[in-house]
């Protein structure tokens, strides 16, 4: 390489700077091992589960808002919505940069036909006396659910080389806790008579026991 | 959960009192003729009257009878009015209803249109949450002018409306109409607002207006893209939007006549991409309808058969 051409100290083969690895500043040492339970194409395959999950919410949360009556309620919903919707859409962004397409009508799947039914079933309660049921498969079983498996996935799969998924899991998480959250307060209102309690615990029951029919959000629970 | 419902389904706490949508509907095809708005307001009268029953607006039916609402809606709000507040307070119950439905109806393009591209969800998401904090908004401006949720009557003309089956009429009967309409409103209440010096109703409405704007790009862009290739279609989402358009001038209410309450936000929609072959066009259809000086004769007669009537109600009991 010419003198005219170099650039700065340290471009050439027989070159060496002279700053040291580990200079004064005593930099921690990188721990982390290369190791994780999912390669590129399940945490692709993930990830289609995770948003097909985040636009079904985003669409359900939706169509309820104009029959639910509580107007707090309704009220509340909005903000829901649209988080809920940007998680979708962080996810779908992931996908091109697992070699999974740029095709956005494919970006969404379900694990399998139980979990697209639960889907379904979650988003089914209709009329306007119906609140705790909608509120219910949502909040108290299918969005814990999910932080439960974003905290395995976080967990488990490569801390370096798959870490933006770890960072928008990290930001879905922060979240959905925050919407349980709101749920559960609102729940817990909206039920203040045995009945009503009991409502919610049957309708609790049903969803979570199919969800575990399904083997959750991934189908491998 | 079904696809398309229709506006009667739309869920209300108790507070709130359901006004029958006929009555709107032929308040947009009032012809400019004295006889005719007296003969269609005594015709709903019964109707006004039950739909009043319970709420603020029942004293006003007792004092001015069923044209109230008329002459509330026709006239400018003035801050040198004397019954400004009243209506200062039914206005605001009209806006907040009417966000309600827009909160509704975006969210129900969101469920009622599975198939429809992601980018289109998310700005429906988006507009989820913006309406569901201008209901927040104008609950806290309701109270702000010593109103509340519930306290007159609520019709679902709007979303009756602008919630068409089909994609592209739907962006161009909620996001074109309805917000169109919205711009216009705010546009106004900001105008009243800078006049008597309110600068809490000023600067949150202005905030709203801004979000408006973004709803009603979301409509210009949207109504191009799902009628892409098929000139028909856009032509037919178009004469929806014309349709809607004239139902919303509450006959020449909002209007560029001089006489008009609420103006057309020109510069606003221009902003929003209306163009200026649109914005003539609903120059030209909102004009019709009765002119103030129709709307206030047919409103004497009716408060003072309306008087005549409660006399012999008195004399007979
Ligand atoms: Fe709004
Ligand atoms: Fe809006």
């Amino acid at each position: 390489m010419s003198e005219a051409t170099r650039m700065y100290p340290g471009i050439g083969r027989d070159e060496r700077t002279s700053f040291a690895p580990y200079s004064a500043f005593d930099i921690p040492e990188d721990l982390r091992e290369l190791h994780g339970r999912y390669d590129v194409a399940s945490t692709a395959k993930r990830v289609r589960n995770f948003r097909y999950t985040h636009e079904w919410m985003t669409m359900m949360m939706g169509g309820w808002l104009a029959t639910i009556p509580e107007l707090p309620v309704k009220t509340g919903l909005g903000k829901i919505i649209w988080e809920s919707a940007v998680a979708a859409d962080e996810l779908g962004k992931r996908l091109p940069e697992l070699r999974a397409g740029r095709n956005v009508a494919t970006a969404s799947q379900p694990a399998n036909q139980g979990y697209a039914d639960l889907i379904q079933e979650i988003a089914s309660p209709e009329s306007p006396d119906r609140t705790i049921e909608k509120l219910t498969g949502l909040f108290d079983v299918l969005m814990p659910h999910l932080i439960d498996v974003y905290e395995v996935t976080m967990r488990e799969t490569d801390q370096i080389c798959d870490a933006p998924t770890i960072e928008l899991l990290d930001d879905a998480t922060r979240k959905l806790r925050r919407h349980v959250a709101w749920g559960k307060e609102v729940l817990d209102r909206l039920c203040d008579t045995d009945d009503e309690r009991e409502r919610r615990t049957n309708r609790r029951r049903e969803i979570s026991e199919m969800l575990q029919a399904c083997g959750g959000v991934c189908g491998d629970a | 959960m079904k696809r398309f419902i229709q506006h009667q389904e739309l869920a209300r706490d108790s507070r709130f009192i359901r006004q029958d949508n006929t009555l709107s509907t032929a308040i947009s095809e009032l012809p400019d003729d004295v006889d005719t708005v007296v003969e269609v307001f005594e015709a709903f009268d019964p109707m006004i009257e039950k739909a009043t029953r319970g709420t603020s607006a029942e004293p006003l039916y007792e004092e001015y009878g069923p044209s109230f609402a008329l002459v509330a809606l026709n006239d400018p709000l003035k801050p040198t009015d004397k019954a400004v507040k009243t209506r200062l307070m039914m206005r605001m119950h009209g806006i907040f209803v009417g966000e309600l439905q827009a909160l509704e109806g975006a969210g129900r393009s969101l469920w009622d249109f599975p198939d429809a591209p992601w980018e289109f969800k998310m700005n429906m998401a988006r507009q989820c949450w913006d309406e569901a904090r201008h209901v927040q908004i104008f609950e806290k401006l309701l109270d702000h002018v010593g109103a509340k949720p519930g306290m007159y009557p609520e019709s679902t003309f709007l979303f009756e409306c602008a919630c068409s089956d089909d994609p592209a009429m739907r962006v161009a009967g909620v996001n074109r109409g309805l917000e169109g309409l919205a711009c216009d409103v705010f546009r106004d209440m900001i105008r009243y607002a800078e006049e008597v010096g309110d600068e809490k109703m000023k600067q949150a409405i202005d905030f709203v207006l801004a979000d408006e704007l973004t709803h009603v790009r979301f409509g210009s862009e949207w109504v191009r893209e799902f009628t892409k290739g098929d000139p028909d279609h856009y032509e037919r989402a178009q004469e929806f939007r014309r349709r809607v358009d004239k139902q919303f001038s509450f006959g020449g209410s909002r209007s560029d006549r001089d006489d008009a309450a609420i103006p057309i936000a020109t510069e606003v929609r221009r902003e929003a991409g209306f163009t200026d072959q649109e914005l003539e066009e609903l120059s030209m259809l909102s004009a019709g309808g009765p002119s103030r000086e129709t709307v206030k004769a047919a409103a004497r007669i009716l408060r003072e058969r309306h008087k005549a009537k409660r006399a012999g109600d008195g004399a007979s009991a």
